[in-house]
């Protein structure tokens, strides 16, 4: 039984990401959070109180043959969990959030002369709407708002792209009032697999030139079906 | 802030895992498997065991990848929860046969310099400086439960105290911390 009494339940949170409870009261609370917000919330806030406890723990080379037995695991499992982000969705993403300037564009792009391999991706929110239209262009990137909305009051939207196999993102700017952006070529190399995001960041941008607040689009480059 | 950059790039990989980029997993492996192999092994004490734990919880980030939410909390503190989950439920299903005087634990398990290393970022300084108003024997409570992943009756045994003395120490601890980090 979960108790509903806040106080009893924000102790139960509490002993569960301490990890004194039993097994079976483990297994209770563990069934319940999916369906019980009260609960996921004080266990969240709980595992923020407590979470830079865990690095007490001194870091350990895992076993070398680990990522190959969770490779075969992967493998097996019955179904993806996770859908990749192909063109095929990005045009269902499209006509769900399609709106006039959508549909300009998208004329615009089926016109358009394929002389260069085109690569594109929306930028989805984290409930998976689409937000951004990022499309590479004469070696480097357009933006466009599909749904502008107003950023939150007293701080900026930056851009981020990260080629694939680098281990930093690389700072294209902040993001206008107007919602158009275009990143000249050379400031950075669009590539297939290459992740684009935008972040929520201080007035002026990420003071520490890498993104430090949460993230509020985010989307993979991709050839354009066609090209 | 030495203590974002991990975070934010966590917060990438996960994003990445979660729209199918090919190799973000493996990358975020990479990263990560030390420090969560780390936090395994210090709950299971047994290499073999903290395998198994870091093999299950990989399998459940790239399953939950896409729940993840950067604006509820930091990926690395996301990642930790789930690595300390997947220990957890092993050693209990073992039946926590750890003895709380396992000389792998040594005489002090965690040291009191070991919270030093608390200080890099502000929210640690901060829950250190709130553990350290705690009795002594009451932190040795809360740091062998979660570093070390002991039960009320193995800290018990460890502290030489009664067991139900030590439920409520360790409960009345928690909310201390509670009100001194609200």
């Amino acid at each position: 039984m979960i108790p509903s009494d806040p106080e009893v339940l924000d102790a139960l949170a509490a002993e569960h990401v301490l990890g004194t409870l039993d097994a079976r009261e483990a297994g209770e609370v563990a069934r319940a959070l999916p369906t019980n917000p009260a609960l996921r919330d004080a266990v969240a806030a709980w595992e923020r109180r407590l979470a830079p406890l865990a690095d007490l723990a001194p870091p350990e080379p895992p076993p070398p043959g680990l990522w190959g037995r969770i490779e075969d695991s992967l493998a097996a499992r019955p179904e993806a969990p996770v859908v990749p982000l192909r063109p095929s969705r990005f045009w269902q993403a499209w006509a769900g959030g399609s709106t006039a300037i959508a549909a300009g564009l998208a004329a615009f792009l089926l016109l358009r002369p394929a002389e260069e391999p085109r690569m594109m991706t929306v930028l989805l929110t984290s409930s998976d709407q689409p937000a951004w239209l990022v499309e590479a262009e004469g070696g480097g990137l357009r933006l466009a708002s599909l749904n502008p909305r107003p950023v939150e009051q007293g701080r900026a939207q930056q851009l981020w792209a990260l080629p694939p196999g680098a281990t930093a993102p690389i700072s294209l700017g902040l993001i206008p009032a107007n919602g158009q952006v275009s990143v000249a070529p050379g400031r950075v190399r669009p590539e297939p697999g290459m992740l684009i995001e935008i972040t929520l960041e201080p007035p002026g941008g990420s003071p520490t030139g890498r993104p430090t607040g949460p993230i509020l689009f985010i989307g993979r480059l991709a050839p354009a079906r066609g090209s | 802030m030495p203590d974002t950059q991990p975070a934010a790039d966590a917060a990438l990989l996960i994003r990445g895992i979660a729209l199918g980029e090919a190799g973000a997993l493996r990358r975020l492996y990479d990263a990560q498997a030390g420090r969560l192999f780390g936090i395994a092994l210090a709950i299971l004490r047994d290499r073999d065991a903290a395998a198994d734990a870091l093999h299950d919880a990989v399998l459940k980030i790239a399953a939950r990848a896409g729940q993840f939410e950067p604006t509820r909390g930091e990926a690395t503190a996301w990642l930790a929860a789930i690595i300390r989950n997947a220990s957890l439920d092993l050693a209990r299903a073992r039946g926590r046969e750890i003895l709380s005087d396992d000389p792998a634990l040594g005489d002090s398990p965690v040291p009191a310099e070991a919270l030093e290393r608390l200080a890099a970022a502000q929210q640690s300084s901060r829950l250190r400086d709130c553990l350290a108003t705690l009795e002594a024997r009451n932190r040795e409570g809360i740091l062998l439960a979660f570093v070390h992943g002991l039960s009320h009756a193995q800290i018990a045994a460890r502290l030489e105290m009664p067991l139900g003395t030590v439920k409520a120490w360790i409960r009345r601890g928690l909310m201390r911390l509670k009100g001194c980090l609200a």
